[in-house]
C-alpha cells in the first residue's frame, strides 16, 4: 500500500452566504486549496475526484453534483464522482479518495465536500435534515435527528449518570473554541447558564445542544507520500484511515450509547497508523449534537465507556488541556455544512499541524497526531483518520 | 415536503404497522421486528415464521420533540399538540422499536415504565391516512 | 337460532373537554353535559374502531369470525372499503362477510341487526359488529357542543349464551328530524326547529319501542334497563317515561353526560355501560335513533355473565386528561 499525504487544504468560511451556490463555494474552497501547495501545482495533474455532498443544493443536482463541480473549476474531465453518506460525507469522500491513492491508480486525488443548506424554506430544511435517517421508522416515529440522539442522550443519563450540565458544557467549550477561528459560523462565546436554558428542541436537548445549518466547503488534496514534497515543504501524512457502517435505525443497534460504526472505524484506523488513542495530541470529533462528542470520547478510545463527562469535568478536551478537542468549534459552532464537515476536519487538522492556525491563541503547540471522525447520521456510518505532522 | 412513501410500499408493511408482525428465526429463534432479509441476532438465518407481537413492552429510552422542530409530516400534529414524545420500546419478545408515546403521564415519562401499543394515524400522505402503532403508558 | 352477544369491548378517547370551557370561551353551552370525550390529533372512527374491537375479540378464535359489519355517521374516508383497516389491525380472515353502515345515526342498530342476520344466513360462528362515532359540526353551530366521541364493539354468536337477542322491531318515517348532511359536506346542520325535532324524535322512537312491546308481549316493568337514543338527556328520559319506564330502569344507561352526544354509538354505549349491572334473567331495551328518520327497538335479555372486563366503563370514564377550548378547537382544524 502506498502511503498518503495531505498537500494542500482550503475551505470556505462556514456561515449563511445567500450570494453563493454550491458552485460557488466549491469553487472558493478549491481556490484556496491551490493556493496553499506552497511548491505550486498544474491543476491539469488532479487525476480523481471524491465529491461529498448530500442535499445538492437542496435537491437541484441529485445527478452528477460532482462533473457540475469540476467543470466549474476548469477540471472537465477529471475522474469525478459525488459521494453520500449523509453527514459523513465528505469523510466518505476522503477515505475513498485515500483509497485510490493507497491503492498506487492514483497520485493526485481531491476530496471535497460542498452543502447549501440556507437558502430553503424551514418546511424544506426539516425535509433535508430528516431523509438520513430510517425512514419507515425513525422519521415516521416524528422523530428528527436532534430527536435520535437525545433518544442516546436519554438512555446514556440513565446508564452512566450523565447530567444536563455535561452536556452544555460542549457546547460552551466548542462555542468557546470557534469565537478564536476566522472560519467558523458563530464566533461568540456563551455561557454555561446561557447552554442550559435554551429553546426546547428535542429533551433533553435545547437548542445549544445542536449543530446549525450551514453553507460551506471545503477542499483537500491528497498525493502519493513518495511525491508529497515535490509539492510542499511541509505536507501532513494521513497514517490511518478506516469506516465502518451500523444499523440505521437506533433501535435495531444492540447499544444506543456507544457508536459502533466509529468503535469499529477507529480500529481500523489506529491499526493502520500503528498507534493508539494515548499518542493522539488533539482530534476533530463530530459534535452534530452535544451527546455525540460525550459519545466519541469513549468510542475513540480517549476513555472508558461511561466515563467521557469527567473529560469534560477534568478540562482535558478543552483547547488548553491534555487533549484538545474541536479546537475549530466542531460542528456545534464552527458550523455543518453537512457534505463538507469531514474535509472541513482535515482541513482543520492541516493548518494546525502546518502551525497555521490563523489566531495564535488557538494554535496548538507540539502536536504531532492528530485525529478526525466524521459520523452520518446517527451513526450509521462513520469514518476516522488519524494524521502526522509531515516535518520529521 | 415530506419523505414520499408510496402507498404500494406502505401497503408492504400493514402487518408490521397494524398488529407488529415479527419474524421469530427459523436458525436461531430469535424475533426480528421489524421484518429482515437475513436475522439481525445470528446475521445466518433467512428463513422464519411469522409471530404476532403482543405490543407489550417498556421505555427503553425517550425524547420529547419541541413543536418547531417536527419533520414536515408532523407539523399539524405538533400544532395541535405543541410537542410529543418519542420512545424507543423494548418489546416482551425481545426487539426494540421506535415509535410515539401517547397520552403520557402528568408525572413523566420514564425508562422501563410499562407500555402497550394502541392504533392510531402515523400521518398523511396523498389524502391517504396511513395508519400504525403507537405506544401508551400500560 | 338464537343470537346472543358473547363479549364486548368500548373505546373512550383519553381527552375530554368540560361544559365550563364552552361557557368561559363563549358564554353559554347548549348541551347539558358534564363533559365529553373529544379525539386525539392521531384519532379518527377507524383508530377507535380497532381500539374497542380487540377488547371485544381478546381470547377468541379469529379464524371463526365469517361476519364484520362496521357503524359510523364519520368515516374517514367518503369512499372507501373501511372494514379491510379493521382485517389488517385484528388479524381477522379475508375471507368474511361484510357490511358498512352510514348516512345517519341509525347505523349502530343497523350494523348490529345486519350482522345478525348475515350470521344466521352465512352459517358462521362469530360476527363482529363496530359501532365507532364522532359526529361533526362546524365550531359556530350550537349542536356542536354535544358531539363527543366513542367506539364499543360486540361479538354475535349463533346459539350460544349470553345476552340473547330476543326480538327487534323498526319504525321508518319521513320526517328530517334533528340534523342532516348534504353530499360532500363535513359538518352535520341543525333544522333549528326544536320543538319539531322533539317530536320526530318521540314519535319515531316512541312508535319503536311500542311495537316492540307489543310483538313480544312484554311490559316497561319487565326490563331491568332501558336505553334511548341520546341527542339530550332531557327529551330521552321524558320518552322513556311517558313509555312506562321508571328512573331506575333509565338511569344506568345514560352516559350522555359524560361523553356528549356519540352519535351512531348512543344507545349501544349506553348497553355496554348497563352490562356490568346487569345479571342472569334480566332484560334490557335498546331504542336507536336516526334523524331522517328511523329507530330501531332491540330487545335483550341476558342469560349467562359475559366475559370480565379487564377495565370497567368507569375505569373508562375516569381515565381522561382534560383540554382547553382552544386545544380542542387546534383538534377540529378550526384554528
Amino acid at each position: 500500500m502506498e502511503g498518503v499525504a495531505i498537500i494542500g487544504a482550503g475551505q470556505t468560511r462556514y456561515g449563511d452566504f445567500p450570494t453563493k451556490g454550491v458552485k460557488e463555494l466549491f469553487a472558493e474552497a478549491y481556490l484556496e486549496m491551490l493556493q496553499s501547495v506552497d511548491r505550486g501545482l498544474d491543476p491539469q495533474m488532479i487525476q480523481a475526484a471524491y465529491i461529498g455532498c448530500l442535499s445538492a443544493g437542496s435537491g437541484f443536482q441529485l445527478g452528477q453534483l460532482a462533473p457540475l463541480l469540476m467543470g466549474h473549476v476548469g477540471l472537465p474531465h477529471v475522474n469525478a464522482v459525488r459521494v453520500e453518506n449523509a453527514c459523513a460525507s465528505g469523510g466518505f469522500a476522503l477515505y475513498n479518495a485515500a483509497c485510490a491513492v493507497a491503492s498506487g491508480k492514483f497520485d493526485l486525488v481531491l476530496a471535497a465536500g460542498v452543502e447549501k443548506m440556507r437558502d430553503i424554506s424551514s418546511s424544506k430544511g426539516r425535509y433535508w435534515l430528516g431523509v438520513s435517517g430510517d425512514t419507515e421508522y425513525e422519521r415516521l416515529a416524528g422523530s428528527t435527528f436532534a430527536g435520535i440522539y437525545a433518544l442516546m442522550a436519554t438512555r446514556y443519563m440513565h446508564e452512566y449518570g450523565l447530567k444536563r450540565e455535561h452536556l452544555s458544557m460542549v457546547a460552551v467549550k466548542n462555542h468557546r473554541n470557534a469565537a478564536a477561528n476566522p472560519k467558523a459560523q458563530f464566533r461568540k462565546a456563551i455561557t454555561l447558564e446561557q447552554a442550559m436554558n435554551g429553546v426546547p428542541v428535542a429533551y433533553p436537548f435545547n437548542i445549544w445542544d445542536c449543530s446549525p445549518t450551514t453553507d460551506g466547503a471545503a477542499v483537500v488534496l491528497l498525493c502519493n507520500a513518495r511525491r508529497a514534497r515535490d509539492f510542499t515543504s511541509r505536507p501532513v501524512y494521513l497514517r490511518g484511515f478506516g469506516a465502518a457502517s451500523d444499523y440505521l435505525a437506533i433501535h435495531d443497534r444492540s447499544s444506543i450509547t456507544r457508536l459502533n460504526a466509529t468503535r469499529k472505524a477507529a480500529a481500523e484506523a489506529y491499526k493502520q497508523a500503528g498507534i493508539g488513542p494515548r499518542d493522539i495530541d488533539f482530534a476533530e470529533v463530530h459534535d452534530c449534537f452535544t451527546i455525540a462528542e460525550i459519545l466519541a470520547y469513549a468510542d475513540l478510545g480517549f476513555c472508558e465507556e461511561g466515563r467521557a463527562h469527567y473529560l469534560l469535568e477534568e478540562g482535558i478536551t478543552q483547547l488548553d488541556g491534555k487533549l484538545p478537542v474541536n479546537a475549530s468549534g466542531g460542528l456545534k459552532a464552527k458550523g455543518h455544512p453537512i457534505g463538507a464537515t469531514g474535509c472541513g476536519m482535515a482541513y482543520e487538522i492541516f493548518r494546525q499541524l502546518r502551525g497555521e492556525a490563523a489566531e495564535p491563541v488557538r494554535q496548538i503547540k507540539n502536536a504531532r497526531f492528530a485525529l478526525s471522525h466524521n459520523v452520518g447520521g446517527s451513526g450509521g456510518t462513520a469514518a476516522v483518520f488519524i494524521y502526522q505532522r509531515g516535518d520529521e | 415536503m415530506g419523505a414520499h412513501i408510496s402507498i404500494p410500499m406502505y401497503q408492504r408493511a400493514v402487518p408490521q404497522r397494524y398488529r407488529l408482525v415479527g419474524q421469530r428465526c427459523l436458525k436461531c429463534g430469535k424475533v426480528n421486528f421489524p421484518p429482515k432479509a437475513v436475522c439481525k441476532y445470528c446475521n445466518a438465518g433467512f428463513e422464519f415464521e411469522e409471530v404476532t407481537l403482543s405490543g407489550r413492552g417498556t421505555v427503553y429510552s425517550y425524547t420529547i420533540i419541541a413543536g418547531g422542530g417536527a419533520p414536515p409530516e408532523f407539523a399539524e400534529q405538533a400544532h395541535c399538540q405543541g410537542s410529543y414524545p418519542v420512545v424507543v420500546v423494548e418489546l416482551e419478545e425481545g426487539p426494540r422499536v421506535i415509535a410515539q408515546l401517547v397520552d403520557p403521564p402528568p408525572a413523566g415519562i420514564t425508562i422501563g415504565m410499562p407500555v402497550r401499543a394502541v392504533f392510531r394515524k402515523i400521518y398523511e400522505e396523498e389524502g391517504v391516512i396511513r395508519y400504525g402503532f403507537k405506544f401508551r403508558p400500560a | 337460532m338464537s343470537i346472543s352477544v358473547v363479549s364486548y369491548g368500548v373505546y373512550l378517547p383519553f381527552l375530554r373537554l368540560r361544559r365550563e370551557e364552552y361557557v368561559n370561551a363563549l358564554g353559554s353551552c347548549s348541551a347539558d353535559i358534564k363533559e365529553k370525550t373529544v379525539m386525539d390529533v392521531d384519532e379518527d372512527t377507524m383508530t377507535m374502531a380497532v381500539e374497542a374491537a380487540r377488547k371485544a375479540v381478546a381470547g377468541l378464535d379469529l379464524e371463526r369470525v365469517g361476519v364484520l359489519t362496521l357503524a359510523s355517521t364519520s368515516y374517514p374516508y367518503q369512499e372507501k372499503v373501511m372494514a379491510g383497516t379493521i382485517v389488517e389491525a385484528l388479524g381477522l380472515r379475508k375471507n368474511i362477510l361484510t357490511g358498512h353502515h352510514g348516512s345517519s345515526t341509525l347505523a349502530g342498530t343497523e350494523a348490529f341487526l345486519s350482522a345478525a342476520g348475515l350470521l344466521v344466513g352465512s352459517g358462521e360462528k362469530y360476527a363482529l359488529v363496530i359501532v365507532s362515532d364522532a359526529p361533526v359540526a362546524g365550531a359556530s353551530a350550537e349542536m356542536e357542543h354535544s358531539f363527543g366521541a366513542a367506539a364499543c364493539a360486540f361479538v354475535l354468536a349463533a346459539d350460544e349464551q349470553g345476552l340473547e337477542l330476543e326480538g327487534f322491531y323498526s319504525c321508518v318515517t319521513e320526517s328530517l328530524g334533528l340534523r342532516f348532511r348534504p353530499a360532500g359536506e363535513k359538518e352535520v346542520r341543525d333544522i333549528g326547529v326544536r320543538t319539531y325535532s322533539n317530536q320526530a324524535y318521540n314519535e319515531t322512537v316512541g312508535a319503536a319501542v311500542k311495537g316492540l312491546l307489543n310483538k313480544l308481549g312484554q311490559k316497561p316493568a319487565g326490563y331491568r334497563h332501558v336505553i334511548l337514543h341520546q341527542n339530550d338527556v332531557r327529551t330521552t328520559v321524558a320518552l322513556a317515561k311517558k313509555l312506562g319506564f321508571g328512573d331506575e330502569q333509565i338511569q344506568e344507561g345514560l352516559v350522555y353526560g359524560q361523553v356528549g352526544d356519540t352519535g351512531a354509538c348512543s344507545s349501544l354505549l349506553g348497553l355496554c355501560r348497563v352490562l356490568e349491572k346487569t345479571v342472569p334473567g334480566d332484560k334490557i331495551l335498546v331504542g336507536s335513533y336516526g334523524a331522517g328518520g328511523a329507530s330501531q327497538a332491540l330487545s335483550f335479555k341476558l342469560n349467562c355473565r359475559l366475559p370480565g372486563r379487564s377495565e370497567s366503563f368507569q375505569v373508562l370514564l375516569e381515565d381522561k386528561k382534560y383540554i382547553s377550548y382552544t386545544h380542542y378547537l387546534k383538534l377540529k382544524r378550526s384554528i
